[in-house]
């Protein structure tokens, strides 16, 4: 199985390698923004997209999640 | 003729220098010989002084061929049978071997450290007859007269063999290591795609990639927290000052807010206000990495460069050796003497003079010692020709740095200043040299921040004009530049002064790297993802370092040559035969990576004209040629397309027109300085750079 995001070969939770490197970064933050900022799931993606600092592979996983609508555990 | 002394140094400038030392007259013959320059230099007896151009010699493997690994026999030849376009090597050896024949002294007056204790070992061993046992040494660390002849009088009875069997063996493992992995790679993608692309890892390049690949990954997958910087600004005597919340960093929204409301319309009280003085110390004497790292980061040149244009310095005898790991700097190199003779220079007189009126000079010297040569260090001559700006640069830096290290330590003070607002506290913090020290010697090298606060007393009321929160996010780490990834190597042990450079110059020119701020390229990812899975021996920082501990050791004869290299022999060996089984495999996981690393390479930037297309180098199906063109092309939703110069390479050069903000290509014509292209037609600075581009196009 192919990674949902890139061509490479796809490991855990339908990430390659470095997009589930960058997802564990995503989820691991989000506890992080909630306490600062008090947002939603979704809020969070969008701001993490959006953000300049943010690294491209977790960018493109914020993308990805946002566009598939999932929630916070894949649900 | 009668008999002479033959003495042999690493290059040409070398050579002359030590000739027209050592000639009574001070003036050295210059006779060239098919093209080899030596010198003839008149003493009781005489001296002829050939120089090497660098290894003459190298490690080659023992059966010719290039497509087969593992290959573990080798042998020590002259660089023209083993390398292409070396053949000027085969005149400059038969040279030496002629010279050496009337010869009944010799006397090896490389450069004294591993690279060159071996070249001078195999001229003398190979190209002399077997002289390599009766040779004497000439240790020396600047090229001036005074230290060439001391050198000369004072010869070493015999060469450094441990030097020699050090350097031999890491030339040998290094090869070893580059020839298997390096075939291992390249015909494993040759073989996959038909194609031929040069891939190559190294005994250090492996470890390099590493450092680079997990900063890399650790930026791509990086997510930024929010926080909030509070901030008061608040008046004193009619001056505006912008104090510090005292916690740097606050959390959350909710929390800014709270510091805000609190503030809100309230003035503020000095609680406290707490002045120290401390003591910056004079900086060390630059070792090589020191005046690399900081030529890095003062004047934006790589590794490679400072270290060229420090050779240049030191064959002009200006500078003294600077592959040096050296921050010593003992009384023998005469300190008085040198900044007496920095004193003829009008910029220096006022600085040295200063230092030539204390009554004690001692440096600050660092631990660092190197066994051949103290740190580098001006030699008090002044330049004999007009140094090119980058020379002057360099060459000044060192003498400031010099001086420096003689200064008295600089004091500073710092005033912290408590101030409390409706419960909430915030810190104003001020700055100032009270003594300058060695500052000033190293000026404009170094700068102490000032900030100067009013006269203030505890209980004194302030006026708070605002108090405002900042929206901050977290950062990424930096990526590695050139400099701090040198600094990386040697904090880590891996590779030596005379190689890093090249080391990181190597990623470059195999494109596992691009940009000064160095950004792993897919190909970069792909080449050290095959190693790390399949060969993480050859990756590990841990194994490169022990087996540099034993090479060093070497040095010291605490561990032997034939121990190290069968050791070698059996990390490859299990390494190669993993890399063979899975032949197929790597090799289509290269050839992908060799093809989208192509593909990226044509990729010029975001189209100006559509706003959504790539635009990209392509050629035209009908005539040949090459061109800029939108990728929208294809999808007939946009036509921009500029023509490019037909001759010559051009690669997208990844920054924007400082005119129109267009991206930008550059073109190499062999012979010809590269230049920087816009090809935008209506680009305001194009009348500014004239017709030049415009002739080039056709
Ligand atoms: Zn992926």
């Amino acid at each position: 199985m192919k990674c949902a995001i890139c061509s490479r070969e796809a490991l855990q939770n339908g990430f390659c390698e470095l997009h589930a490197r960058a997802y564990r970064s995503v989820l691991k933050k989000y506890e992080v923004w909630k306490k600062a900022l008090n947002i939603s799931w979704k809020e969070y993606l969008s701001e993490v997209a959006k953000n300049p600092f943010t690294g491209e592979w977790a960018k493109e996983v914020a993308e990805h999640l946002l566009k598939a609508g999932e929630g916070q555990n894949g649900s | 003729m009668e008999k002479y002394t033959l003495i042999i140094t690493e290059k040409p400038d070398a050579a002359q220098r030590i000739a027209s030392a050592l000639d009574l007259k001070g003036k050295a013959k210059k006779v060239e010989d098919n093209g080899v320059p030596y010198y003839v230099a008149e003493r009781e007896k005489p001296i002829i002084v050939v120089p090497a151009i660098g290894h003459l010699y190298t490690v080659a493997e023992e059966k010719g061929g290039r497509n087969y690994y593992p290959v573990f026999s080798f042998k020590w030849v002259p660089r023209y049978m083993a390398e292409r376009g070396a053949k000027q090597i085969r005149v400059w050896l038969e040279t030496i071997s002629k010279i050496a024949q009337g010869a009944d002294a010799y006397i090896d007056a490389c450069d004294y450290d591993i690279e060159g204790s071996i070249i001078g070992y195999c001229i003398l061993k190979y190209a002399c007859g077997g002289k390599e046992n009766v040779a004497k040494r000439m240790k020396y660390s600047t090229l001036t007269k005074e230290e060439l002849e001391k050198a000369y009088q004072e010869l070493l009875p015999k060469l450094d063999f441990a030097l020699i069997e050090a350097g031999r063996t890491r030339h040998e493992v290094d090869w070893l290591y580059g020839v298997n992995l390096t075939r291992a790679l390249t015909l494993a993608a040759k073989d996959w795609s038909g194609k031929y692309a040069t891939l190559s890892t190294g005994r250090v390049q492996g470890p390099t990639l590493r450092f680079l690949v997990t900063r890399e990954k650790a930026i791509r997958s990086f997510v930024p927290a929010p926080y909030w910087e509070v901030k008061a600004e608040v008046e004193i005597e009619g001056q505006i000052f912008e104090a510090e919340y005292e916690r740097d960093v606050v959390e959350t929204k909710r929390e800014a807010e709270e510091v805000l409301n609190a503030c809100k319309g309230k003035d503020g009280v000095i609680e406290n206000i707490e002045v120290k003085q401390f003591q910056q110390m004079p900086p060390t004497p630059f070792d090589i990495g020191a005046l690399q790292s900081e030529a890095y980061s003062l004047f934006g040149y790589t590794p490679r460069r400072t270290l060229d244009i420090a050779q240049r310095l030191y064959l002009d005898a200006l500078i003294s050796y600077p592959r040096t790991s050296s921050q010593k700097l003992p009384p023998a190199i005469n300190y008085e003497g040198i900044l007496k003779g920095l004193s003829a220079s009008p910029e220096y007189k006022k600085l040295t003079a200063e230092l030539l009126a204390k009554k004690d000079l001692k440096p600050n010297e660092g631990k660092k010692e190197d066994p051949a040569h103290p740190a580098i260090y001006p030699t008090g001559n002044l330049p004999e020709r007009v140094l090119e700006e980058p020379e002057r640069r360099i060459w000044d830096l060192v003498v400031r740095r010099f001086m420096a290290v003689f200064g008295e330590p600089a004091i500073r003070q710092s005033v912290k200043v408590r101030i409390n607002i409706n419960g909430q506290r915030f810190f104003l913090r001020g700055r100032q040299t009270l003594k300058e020290g060695w500052l000033r010697f190293y000026e404009p090298y170094v700068r102490a921040e000032e900030v100067l606060l009013p006269q203030i007393k505890e209980g004194q009321k302030l006026k708070v004009v605002r108090v405002v929160s900042e929206d901050k996010f977290t950062k990424p780490p930096p990526r590695y530049n050139p400099g701090s990834l040198l600094k990386k190597m040697e904090e880590t042990g891996i590779g030596t002064k005379a190689t890093r450079a090249d080391i990181i110059q190597t990623l470059y020119d195999r494109k596992y790297v691009r940009e000064e701020r160095m950004v792993v390229t897919d190909l970069g990812f792909e080449v050290f993802e095959v190693l790390k899975k399949h060969c993480p021996s050859i990756v590990s920082i841990e194994l490169t370092r022990s087996l540099e501990e034993r090479m060093d050791k070497i040095q010291a004869n605490m561990e032997n040559r034939e121990n190290v290299l069968l050791d070698a022999i059996e990390i490859l060996k299990p390494v190669l035969e993993e890399l063979k089984n899975k032949e197929e495999n790597i090799g289509e996981q290269l050839s992908n990576a060799i093809k989208k690393a192509r593909l990226e390479e044509r990729v010029v930037g975001k189209c100006p004209t559509c706003g959504t297309g790539t635009l990209m180098i392509l050629y035209s199906r009908k005539t040949g040629k090459r061109f800029i063109g939108c990728t929208n092309y294809f999808k007939k939703r946009c036509n921009a397309a500029f023509p490019l110069p037909q001759r010559g390479i051009a690669r997208p050069l990844g920054r924007n027109c400082r005119g129109c903000g267009w991206p930008t290509v550059q073109v190499r014509i062999k012979g010809r300085r590269p230049w920087n292209l816009c090809f935008n037609p209506k680009c305001p600075l194009k009348e500014e750079r004239g017709n030049l581009e415009v002739r080039n196009m056709q």
